[in-house]
């Protein structure tokens, strides 16, 4: 079966405009990825990784410097006319639209460019607006709109017209526990009522990208670094043990990673509450002694020691060295 | 949900042309701004004319170079410059994502915009003839209605071209369309003759549309101005305003497909604050 | 301090306005942009003079419609300038609520926004009344100039209108993104009835006395004043101003004005009022 997106070696190199405003930057350098008809299909990956820059290639609106990509088989670079008919894109933070206009109104003004019947247009708006609990707000100007209105209303926008295969860039971006729960259910039951509809999803949010994503990749500087479903990708740190320190703030960290044992190590510092989170991929355990030993010493109290799960976040820094921002 | 092509871009159309026409009736201060105080330029020329002791037919030219703003602008600002508008606030991609048209998109603005262009247009020409006392020649109604139409074809035309500027540019498209106002309406001689600019000048402005069909509206309104004040024959105005249509609409869809490509490339087509 | 923090506020805003106005391009398209500009609005009106004229530039009238038209610039774009800066930082950049929730005066922040404009504009001016004066023979200062006059009412007219200018933005608070009309209307009145660029004589007798309650009126008869003493005295039919000494005209420019600024300062101040009220200081009007 032919993928719903493949790209083959792709790199894009944004040239700077003038000298003086820096240098080329590389947001994407060589991607080679797969996904199937049917996924849910996670890019995880660190601000600046080229995330966006992956999903602008894909959705038409930026050619690839080399490199191929394919969207339902069709070249996004040639052929992006077939591609356009099969897509549709939403982003986190979105605040396209009009204000002059309700958000059935903006709604419908955007199911007319892919061509979509008004009565049909109009039904499928009616249900889905019920469906993300809008109904009550067909009629309200989208500048009175909250932000989490607003960005259910960008999700309806985006699969109103039925897409094929559709682009999510960080579509929970900014939003409440409530509004961000609707609209990933919403998403995974879309994917699993048609096997022909694919989604790929971009987020920074590990916990989402894990329970939503069939497979996932984990992309940073422009590199797929790893792309296979939740479990495997876990499993690449199980060998290992996490260790999870609170103490209060240690000033001297320079030692800790130096510790026979101690594969990997990040810190977060607290200035408002004076803490310090260390977290630790370990070899092994006997290093935790050494660890506790050396917070000691270097004047601080430990608050609590847990031993996690491994996470995405856990594979994220084994195989690069830091953690998300 | 497939549709033909035809269908699909003509819905685009009727969708990019519906915020503008709501828009218009949600927020009616337009009317005022639109209606009344645009006659205010063209009074103040108008004026000064009467101060010349200047012929009457040219307190007729300034009432129609007046009204003509309203589609110069319309083309400038309501339908060109409008894709800098829709790059901020992030319309734009997904307008470029959708499978349509890019001249789809810029006609509904067009479209959208002619209500506001239109009543500002008619209320200059109305109001300037009743306050002025103008007269104006009637006895040729086909060739009007043929000249404004050319006109406003080629210009529209000429607008997408101007247009695909934004795809690649921001703010500098912006101000170029900002420094074209005056310069268009002294080239095209909106408020005086074309001839006075000379020959070759006159030549030169004769590339944009609307030149050549305010001279020939003028000298339609006011036939006894032809020979003193009119550049070309009308019939000769008019075949080359048919041309320019031809031109113009090949050019804007090679522009527009052209500059979309460049954006993409320097990844500037969606880059907003530029 | 409260003045300190002012004149904080006012130069960083005039740097920002600096940056909005010139950072889009180069230094030569941007000087090609601020020359261009205002040369080619003034030959619309000179080739309308030298249609009906057949090409005598060097007489009173002439110089008296292409200074009124140099000057009439700053009113224009003043207007414009201090209008747009509501209407761009609201719908373009959205930054207006950060501004007007900051602890500064939101007038200065407006009025450094507009100064830029003002000295912007300036060079325009200047360039126009060279390219009159060396091109076309306009009579600047042919018979000297009265600098105190020229100075002390270009300084009073700058002021006044960005006063009105302030008012302008308050209305634009509270209207769509059409707001252009506002300050192209408010600009289309005085340049029709403020003796821009024919003298107010040509109006009907009722309309003069709509003039002559207009600062602009004042200002641009004093401007002239100013620069062509000599030209204004030979303007034949008068402008409608010449029973009125350089005394009574500065006195006349200084009442107008002041009420035109209590005028500004009330619509500033109710518009804003309302648009508080109405939850309009970021909201989006574009379609």
């Amino acid at each position: 079966m032919q993928p719903a997106v493949e790209t083959k070696a792709l790199t894009r190199v944004f040239h700077p405009k003038k000298k003086k405003e820096g240098k080329s930057v590389t947001a994407l350098a060589g991607v080679d990825l797969r996904i199937e008809q049917g996924e849910l299909f996670g890019l995880l990956g660190p601000n600046g990784a080229g995330k966006t820059t992956l999903l602008k290639i894909l959705s038409t609106l930026l050619l690839p410097t080399t490199g191929k990509a394919y969207v339902a088989g069709y070249d996004v670079a040639t052929q992006f006319h077939a591609v356009r008919k099969r897509i549709n894109m939403v982003s986190g933070g979105e605040i396209s639209g009009y204000g002059l206009l309700t958000v059935k109104e903006n709604l419908w003004m955007f199911t007319q460019f892919y061509g979509m019947k008004s009565q049909v247009a109009l039904k499928r708006i009616d249900e889905m607006l019920e469906q993300f609990g809008l109904a009550d707000k067909k009629n309200e100007k989208v500048r009175a709109l909250s932000t989490g209105q607003r960005q259910k209303m960008n999700v309806i926008r985006g699969f109103v017209t039925d897409p094929e295969i559709i682009f999510l860039d960080e579509p929970t971006l900014g939003l409440d526990v409530n509004a961000s729960r609707t609209i990933r259910e919403f998403i995974v039951d879309w994917v699993k009522k048609r096997n022909d509809r694919t989604v790929l999803l971009t987020t920074h949010y590990m916990a989402e990208a894990d329970q939503l994503c069939g497979r996932i990749a984990i992309i940073d500087d422009g590199r797929i670094l790893a792309c296979d479903t939740p479990e495997n990708l876990k499993k690449m740190v199980k060998t290992s043990t996490m260790l999870k320190l609170d103490t209060t703030h240690l000033g001297n960290k320079q030692g800790l990673s130096s510790i026979k044992g101690v594969e990997k190590f990040t810190f977060t510092d607290n200035p408002e509450s004076n803490m310090t989170s260390l977290r630790f991929v370990l070899e092994d355990e006997v290093a935790v002694s050494d660890i506790v030993s050396a917070v000691i010493a270097g004047g601080a109290k430990i608050l609590g020691l847990r031993k996690t799960e491994p996470t995405l976040e856990d594979v994220f820094i084994k195989l690069v060295g830091k953690g998300f921002e | 949900m497939s549709d033909t092509w035809l269908m699909t871009n003509l819905r685009a159309v009727k969708g990019r042309a519906y915020p503008r026409i709501i828009g218009a009736s949600r927020e009616p201060s337009w009317i005022f701004f639109e209606v009344a105080l645009p006659l205010l330029t063209v009074a103040a020329y108008a004026y000064i004319y009467k101060f010349m002791e200047a012929p009457a037919a040219f307190v007729g030219f300034v009432i129609l170079g007046g009204a003509m703003t309203a589609f110069w602008l319309n083309v400038l600002w309501g339908m060109a410059s409008q894709l800098y508008w829709e790059k901020e606030t992030g319309n734009l991609q997904l307008y470029l994502m959708a499978p349509i048209s890019r001249m789809s998109l810029l006609a509904g603005m067009a479209v959208g915009g002619l209500m506001g262009t239109t009543m500002r247009a008619a209320a200059t020409m109305i109001i300037g003839i009743c306050v002025f006392s103008i007269t104006l020649d009637l006895s040729e109604p086909l060739m009007l209605f043929a000249v404004f139409m050319a006109t406003m074809i080629a210009l529209y035309g000429m607008g997408m071209m101007f247009a695909s500027l934004y795809l690649l540019l921001g703010r500098e498209a912006w101000h170029m369309s900002n420094l074209m106002t005056e310069p268009i309406y002294l080239a095209s001689g909106f408020y005086f003759p074309v001839k006075a600019l000379g020959a070759y000048a006159a030549v030169g402005a004769s590339v944009i549309p609307i030149t050549l069909g305010l001279d020939a509206l003028r000298q339609l309104f006011y036939p006894s101005s032809r020979e003193a004040y009119g550049f070309l024959p009308i019939e000769i105005e008019l075949l080359v305003l048919v041309g320019l249509c031809g031109l113009f609409l090949v050019l804007s869809k090679i522009s527009l497909d052209y500059m979309e490509k460049l954006g993409k490339s320097t990844g500037r087509l969606t880059l907003r604050w530029q | 301090m409260a003045v300190m923090d002012d004149l904080k506020t006012f130069k960083n805003s005039a740097w920002l306005g600096w940056q909005m106005e010139a950072n889009w391009t180069d230094p030569f398209l941007f000087a090609t942009y601020s020359i261009v500009k205002p040369i080619a609005g003034t030959l619309i009106l000179v080739f309308m003079y030298l249609v009906i004229t057949s090409g005598e530039t060097e007489t009173a009238f002439f110089s008296y419609m292409y200074v009124g038209n140099a000057f009439y610039m700053f009113v224009a774009e003043v207007l414009f300038g201090v209008t747009w800066v509501i209407h761009d930082d609201r719908e373009h950049f959205m930054t207006l609520k950060q501004v007007y929730i900051a602890p500064i005066k939101f007038y200065v922040y407006v009025f450094g926004r507009a100064a830029i404009k003002i000295a912007i504009v300036s060079i325009g001016v200047l360039v126009t009344l060279a390219f009159g004066v060396f091109v076309l023979g306009v009579q600047v200062g042919a018979g000297g100039v009265d600098i105190p006059l020229f100075v002390l009412s270009l300084l009073l007219g700058l002021s006044m209108l960005l006063v009105m200018g302030l008012a302008m933005g308050g209305l634009t608070f509270l209207t769509a993104k059409h707001e252009g009309g506002i300050n192209e209307g408010v600009a289309g009145v005085f340049y029709v009835l403020s003796g821009v660029i024919f003298p107010i004589t040509v109006l009907p007798h009722w309309v003069q006395g709509v003039s002559m309650t207009l600062p602009v009126t004042y200002w641009m008869e004093a401007i002239r004043r100013g620069l062509m003493p000599d030209a204004m005295a030979e303007i034949a039919r008068g402008t409608g101003l010449e029973h009125l000494t350089n005394l009574e005209l500065m006195g006349a420019l200084l009442l107008s004005a002041a009420a035109f600024l209590l005028l500004s300062v009330s619509v500033f101040k109710y518009a804003d009022r309302v648009a508080r009220r109405k939850g309009r200081i970021d909201w989006t009007s574009a379609y």
